[in-house]
């Protein structure tokens, strides 16, 4: 719960610094990891799932949400070859659920993509498969964001307001 | 971003359901509460009312009668209390990150605090409790139904004592001890310059959050313009009274 209040903490400053400010000038903001990144890390550490969408109520709805979406062996694979120890939290050591790293990064990683199939449907992400190469990957992502920036810019942007925010 | 069809939390004390000892709403699923033999005791009231002195004296008290006693504090997690102080020295605070960071404090203090204390029979004075940050934050415009929500983790108290005080009253004391302070005078709301004017309005307007939500959280309304003594006893009776049913509320005010 703390764990879920830090991160929450942390988003909404970058929230009302990093995001909201270019928005207003009309920029494009490309965040690497969102709302969602919590819903489905939060829930796999046990937080009750409608809290958390409701604490992070005050987010801003993306205009396009991208999910690369990869098995487990293959994003074990890619992190092994690049170092030799996985992350504490990101292993999901914190919940005991086994001594070994590799193994907890399985359970609780498996636990997490699960979840995020879930966000998938609910919220309307758009998946990208992502153990296909990385050029292929950047031609679907690149023709998703110009069809959206060209409806978007037809239809005048979106005023965002601080009401909305609290 | 809340997608969900389902109802919300449901309003904590909207149709007088709060359990005293249970979560307010769906609370943590991880950390189930259910029959645990400590006391959650809140004391309430707004800055300078003399919450501290009487939470002292009540800690006394219940020791000499064998509780054990545990304290904790607003803002008083060893994990967030440098960051909110940080926080609160610079200008770079946000209103919303402010109400986010109070609530990390509580959570901590929460998992780690009172409910491993409350597991283990202990009785758990709060110094301030989340109606604190619900006033503070309510003052500040931030959206009282989210508010309810974000705290649908909290434990509702099985007493929350609210030591009421009057705008005039409460000014002559803070003027006499340490005088006003940038925060408790709601400055950062930018009222003017004045920190006695912006003292008086911010103050009132907390006292009328507080009272607004007397009735929602079951407050026992505690008249703390009296002497601490006479506030003293009047707590003492009503703890008593709670904690040992059978005893005659004289014995209470005998072991001082």
């Amino acid at each position: 719960m703390t764990f879920s209040l830090l991160h929450a903490t942390d988003f909404a400053d970058r929230l009302l610094y990093k995001i909201i400010p270019p928005l207003k000038a009309g920029m494009i903001v490309l965040a690497d990891r969102y709302a969602y990144t919590a819903f489905a890390r939060d829930a796999t550490r046990g937080v009750d799932q409608r809290w958390v969408r409701e604490l992070y109520s005050f987010a801003v709805r993306p205009d396009l949400a991208l999910y690369f979406r990869v098995p487990i062996d293959v994003s074990l694979d890619r992190l092994m070859a690049r170092r030799v120890k996985l992350k504490f939290y990101e292993a999901g050591m914190d919940l005991g659920w086994s001594t070994n790293p590799v193994e907890s990064f399985r359970l609780f990683q498996g636990k997490v993509l699960n979840e995020y199939d879930r966000i998938v449907e609910e919220f309307g992400l758009e998946v990208i498969d992502a153990s296909g190469s990385i050029t292929d990957q950047q031609r679907i992502v690149r023709a998703l964001i110009a069809r959206k920036v060209r409806t978007s810019s037809a239809s005048d942007d979106v005023e965002i307001t601080d009401e909305q925010l609290v | 971003m809340s997608n969900s069809s389902e109802p919300p939390f449901e309003d904590p004390g909207a149709n007088g359901k709060i359990q005293p000892g249970a979560y307010y709403g769906r609370g943590i699923p991880y950390l189930p509460i259910n029959q645990y033999p400590g006391k959650l005791i809140a004391i309430e009231g707004t800055d300078g009312v003399g919450r501290s002195k009487q939470i002292q004296l009540l800690r006394e008290w219940l020791e000499v009668k064998g509780y054990g006693v545990v304290e904790t504090g607003w803002t008083r997690s060893p994990l967030m209390q440098p960051t909110i102080e940080l926080a609160k020295s610079s200008n770079t605070l946000n209103k919303l990150t402010f109400v986010l960071l109070y609530a990390t404090d509580f959570a901590d203090r929460l998992e780690k605090e009172i409910i491993p204390a409350l597991k283990a029979g202990f009785v758990v004075l709060s110094d301030r409790y989340i109606f604190t940050a619900l006033a503070r934050a309510g003052v500040r415009g931030i959206d009282r139904a989210w508010l309810r929500s974000l705290y649908a983790f909290a434990i509702a108290p099985h007493l929350v004592f609210y030591l009421k005080i009057d705008v005039e009253t409460l000014i002559g004391r803070v003027l006499d001890s340490r005088g006003m302070d940038f925060w408790e005078s709601g400055m950062d709301l930018k009222h003017g310059d004045d920190i006695y004017d912006s003292f008086r309005a911010y103050q009132n307007k907390l006292l009328r959050e507080y009272a607004s939500m007397a009735d929602e959280f079951h407050f026992r309304v505690v008249d703390a313009r009296r002497s601490i003594d006479h506030i003293q006893d009047e707590l003492r009776r009503q703890v008593a009274a709670f904690l040992e049913p059978t005893e005659r509320p004289a014995e209470a005010a005998a072991v001082r």
